[in-house]
């Protein structure tokens, strides 16, 4: 186990140059002038937009600007984004708890909406638990996101008053950056307990309840759709039937026996679910005006801020190895015949 | 259910406090890019920096003809117009607790010069009048520079700007500029704390090393993200592509102002913003376009500030739209001018300089269309491309109207008949999301269409990379351009527009040597009502000549929460007022 773990971590530094190389390599494939884009805030600028190139070396050949960026790398910085005009690290800082935390409210919630609902549809095939669960996800699936963000932005927040956009009320986001705040971990709920604030944590959990919700909703609505399907299609298979036969009672077999098994698929989109959780849920964060990594690496590609899009493909990249490993490693956990050496 | 909601409901009563009446929260659409005023010249940043930072005088309310005395108290010019001396405002302290005087004046003005970045405003304003260049030496001198060549660029910064005494500055002109003073308003010229950036790693302001700062990205310094101003708000906490908190300078010379919290929120989607606004959680919203007044308008708590529905407010725009149809494109590569021949499936790189093309597109164009459709009836036309407002627009130089008929006449003599019967192909290019400039294409290709079947307009949206990669390159027969003045005096419009040299005028190839003549002298002429009457007589010389097809002006529209009080609308500063200036009950 420890052998394939290690194994698996090489890849690292493998996808980080991947990616990071076709990153630079694709921009080679727009001028310099469109490069640009990220210093050039308005078209009056664009008087000097020779200088502006020269400044910044955007005309220099990809090797040398590539080179320049792993030089910074390895001294630990990961530059300048220009989009929200701090570096690319202090920025990952100031964002990447805020997405956890959002992340980790909404992965729990839709795990165990979705498996729960998926296993009760199946139990009850073509009955009316089915139908009406089958008929949410199919719904709520091919809802688009901002569709649903609006609707429960306007009737909620607008209509009703209720919730809020962004992390914190005014007043207590005024709180927060007072000297005798003090952040312990960047994650602002484990923060306002440490410093005894619970009125702040309330807040930061009533403004995460419509973009988790949001996700909940959407998100859930596919884990039940497999979840349904995987359990049937265990229920039919040979060891089901011989459980039964040898007279064990429903509730054992199906919990013991077929859920196990059922449950393999869900492990992979549980993974990639928590990926894509973790590398920022781009409309939900935008239209909440939820400060978390997603709206920023949007708007920096939309932008060409290399450093940031770069840092955020590398995160990207990362998570997306370590995800599928512990991914892997469940496996190992629900499905006694996979052994990994 | 029930149940739930009305648990909700009880919790957020707990929670939904707000915001007092004396924090003020602002929400748009703008990243600041950053709080150093010598790189700043986007409006997100100006809107802090103008509150945070002071100049020598500033605009008085509303105006941009009539300024007040802010760190100055008063100021001379000398008869020649060469120098200009202040005597500074005594006592004033700095955010940090530092004594403000000459010397943070000398140091602010002679960092601005120095270091000045190509992506800042510096070279657009003040700086080419204290210097003699746009740009900072490195770029100004070339690679091949000689010491003694950065030594003469150096001592022009160490003469442009001179303590008296601790209490007096003069600045020293390299020629006299009647714009001088509204350019000494741009928030590039506002003065920091000298002691306080040199402590923090900044250019310790002397001759010895300056050549080090040169066109450095001020991004990566510590004024980037920290501020210590003269100003009525101080810096509280930037968190980038959130929020900006600001808090009342209690000590401010000025009186301490009533709003105590000014916190401007990054909202990026426009529907976000509104509820905001119906809640009472913002009590200034953006409007990404004036066609989402109904959402906000008439709504309980809600107060819309229209210029064109509440004349007596008088609030004009300061921008200036119009049409440039290029002299001189690039044809490299140029997807825009099909053939690049006047073969009826093209236009060649100078099609434009026949005057008939271009007085055959002004009456093409229905500005009626354009007021109902872009700016939903709040407009009207201009007569040139200087805003009514300043010195000098003169509401007497004709104007073109929609006339197709003598459109087709023009068309019919330009190129000696030839593009009549031959036809033309040509694109117009827009970024795309930009409505308005696709209005504007579909507007003028409909009707140059309809004229003569041989002409195809095809309207082509792209990219804003892409955009600007090709007007940056020359490569837009016919773009839609748009200009906000980076300082308040008619030379910013007219010199940009018209003068061969000027931005505008430059980049579309157009030149009048009489023009050129009227301009010079009205960019040194002191007297007010000698300068007016140049200006009018450059509008009457352009409308013979009909370079653009300018496109009316809309009017400003401020959407605010009613416990507002106070607001006016300063087209040159960046949110239109100052938080000072406002109070909320």
């Amino acid at each position: 186990m420890f052998a394939f773990i290690v194994r698996r971590l090489f890849l690292v530094p493998l996808v980080f140059f991947g990616t990071t190389l076709l990153i630079i390599l694709l921009l080679q494939s727009l001028s310099p002038a469109q490069r640009a884009v990220a210093f050039v805030k308005s078209e009056a600028q664009l008087r000097n937009i020779d200088l502006i190139i020269k400044q910044y070396g955007l005309d220099q050949p990809f090797y040398v600007q590539y080179g320049k960026w792993l030089g910074q790398v390895a001294q630990g910085n990961f530059g300048f984004s220009k989009t929200v005009g701090e570096p690319v690290l202090t920025a990952f800082k100031r964002r990447l708890p805020n997405t956890i935390e959002l992340a980790v409210l909404a992965f729990i919630p839709i795990m165990i909406i979705g498996i729960w609902l998926g296993v009760i549809a199946a139990l009850n095939r073509d009955k009316f638990l089915d139908q009406l669960s089958r008929t949410l996800s199919i719904f709520f699936w091919s809802l688009p996101t901002f569709v649903l963000a609006l609707w429960l932005l306007t009737v909620f927040y607008g209509g009703m008053g209720l919730f809020g956009l962004g992390q914190l009320s005014t007043e207590h986001s005024l709180d927060i950056i007072k000297p005798d705040f003090q952040r312990y971990t960047g994650f602002l709920t484990l923060d306002s307990i440490f410093n005894g604030r619970f009125d702040i944590l309330i807040d930061v959990l009533y403004h995460l309840v419509l973009p988790v919700v949001t996700l909940v909703l959407i998100s859930s609505a596919q884990i039940v759709r497999i979840m349904r399907s995987s359990l049937l299609d265990t229920l039919s298979q040979d060891f089901v039937r011989t459980a039964r036969a040898k007279g064990l009672a429903d509730s054992i077999v199906n919990r013991k026996h077929a859920l196990r098994n059922a449950l393999i698929p869900i492990v992979t989109l549980a993974s990639f679910t928590l990926i894509g959780l973790f590398n920022g849920v781009i409309i939900t964060e935008t239209i909440f005006v939820y400060p978390g990594i997603g709206n920023w690496l949007a708007s920096s590609a939309v932008q060409f801020d290399v450093p940031a899009v770069l840092a955020g493909a590398v995160f990207t990249a990362v998570t997306v190895v370590v995800a599928n490993l512990l991914a892997d490693i469940s496996y190992a956990l629900v499905d006694p015949r996979i052994r990994y050496n | 259910m029930k149940k739930v909601l009305s648990l909700l409901a009880a919790l957020s009563l707990g929670l939904a406090l707000a915001a007092g009446s004396d924090t003020f929260v602002y929400q748009s659409f703008g990243d600041v890019d950053t709080l150093d005023p010598a790189q700043a010249y986007d409006t997100a940043s100006g809107q802090i920096v103008e509150n945070v930072y002071e100049t020598l005088f500033g605009y008085k309310g509303e105006s941009v003809t009539e300024y007040e005395p802010r760190l100055a108290e008063s100021y001379e010019m000398s008869a020649d117009g060469l120098s200009y001396t202040f005597k500074l405002r005594q006592g004033v302290s700095f955010h940090s607790g530092n004594a403000f005087s000459c010397k943070d004046v000398e140091y602010s003005i002679q960092r601005a010069l120095a270091i000045n970045p190509a992506d800042s405003g510096i070279g657009y304003t003040f700086g080419p009048t204290l210097t003699g260049y746009e740009v900072n030496a490195n770029d100004a001198l070339g690679e091949e520079a000689t010491d003694d060549q950065y030594t003469e660029y150096w001592n022009l910064i160490d003469n442009s700007v001179v303590c008296v005494d601790d209490a007096t500055v003069q600045f020293n002109l390299v020629s006299a500029n009647p714009a001088f003073f509204a350019q000494m308003l741009f928030m590039g010229a506002s003065i920091v704390d000298s002691q306080w950036a040199i402590a923090n790693g900044m250019w310790d302001g002397s001759a010895a090393t300056w050549r080090d700062w040169i066109g450095v990205d001020l991004r990566e310094y510590h004024l980037q993200s920290n501020m210590s101003g003269t100003g009525p708000y101080s810096l509280v906490a930037w968190e980038p592509g959130i929020r900006v908190v600001a808090a009342a300078n209690e000590a401010y010379w000025g009186g301490a102002p009533a709003i105590k919290n000014a916190i401007v929120q990054l909202v990026d989607d426009e529907a976000a913003r509104i509820q905001a606004l119906k809640a009472g959680d913002a009590d200034e919203i953006v409007l990404g376009s004036r066609s989402s007044l109904p959402q906000v308008e008439g709504q309980p708590g809600v107060k819309v500030y229209d210029a064109f529905k509440d004349t007596s407010l008088g609030w004009a725009s300061s921008a200036v739209n119009a049409v440039q149809m290029s002299q001189a494109i690039n044809m490299e590569d140029n997807v825009n001018v099909g053939s690049g021949k006047l073969d009826g499936l093209g236009i060649p790189a100078d099609f434009f300089s026949d005057v008939h093309v271009r007085k055959c597109f002004n009456y093409a164009f229905d500005r009626d269309a354009y007021i109902n459709d872009v700016l939903l009836g709040a407009g009207s036309t201009i007569t040139m491309a200087l805003p009514k407002s300043y010195l000098g627009y003169d509401p007497n130089v004709p104007e073109y109207v929609l006339d197709l008929e003598k459109a087709e006449e023009e068309c019919k003599q330009a190129w000696g008949g030839e593009l009549w019967e031959k036809g033309m192909y040509l694109t117009i290019t827009y970024n795309t999301g930009n409505t308005s400039r696709q209005t504007v294409a579909e507007i003028l290709a409909d009707n140059l269409e309809f004229i003569n079947p041989k002409f195809t307009i095809e309207t082509r949206g792209v990219q804003w990379s892409t955009f600007l990669d090709e007007r940056g390159n020359k490569k837009l027969p016919v773009s839609i351009i748009g200009w906000v003045p980076d300082f308040a005096d008619p030379d910013n419009f007219i010199h940009i527009f018209y003068a061969s040299t000027g931005y505008y005028a430059g980049q579309n190839g157009y030149v009048n040597a009489a023009i050129d003549e009227l301009d010079a002298q009205a960019r040194v002429n002191p007297d007010a009502a000698a300068r007016a009457d140049l200006y009018s007589q450059i509008g009457k010389l352009a409308y013979e000549d009909a370079p653009y097809v300018l496109l009316p002006q809309g009017v400003p529209l401020l959407v605010m929460s009613d416990k507002v009080q106070g607001v006016y609308n300063n087209p040159n500063l960046s949110a239109g007022y100052l938080w000072k200036d406002i109070t909320k009950n």
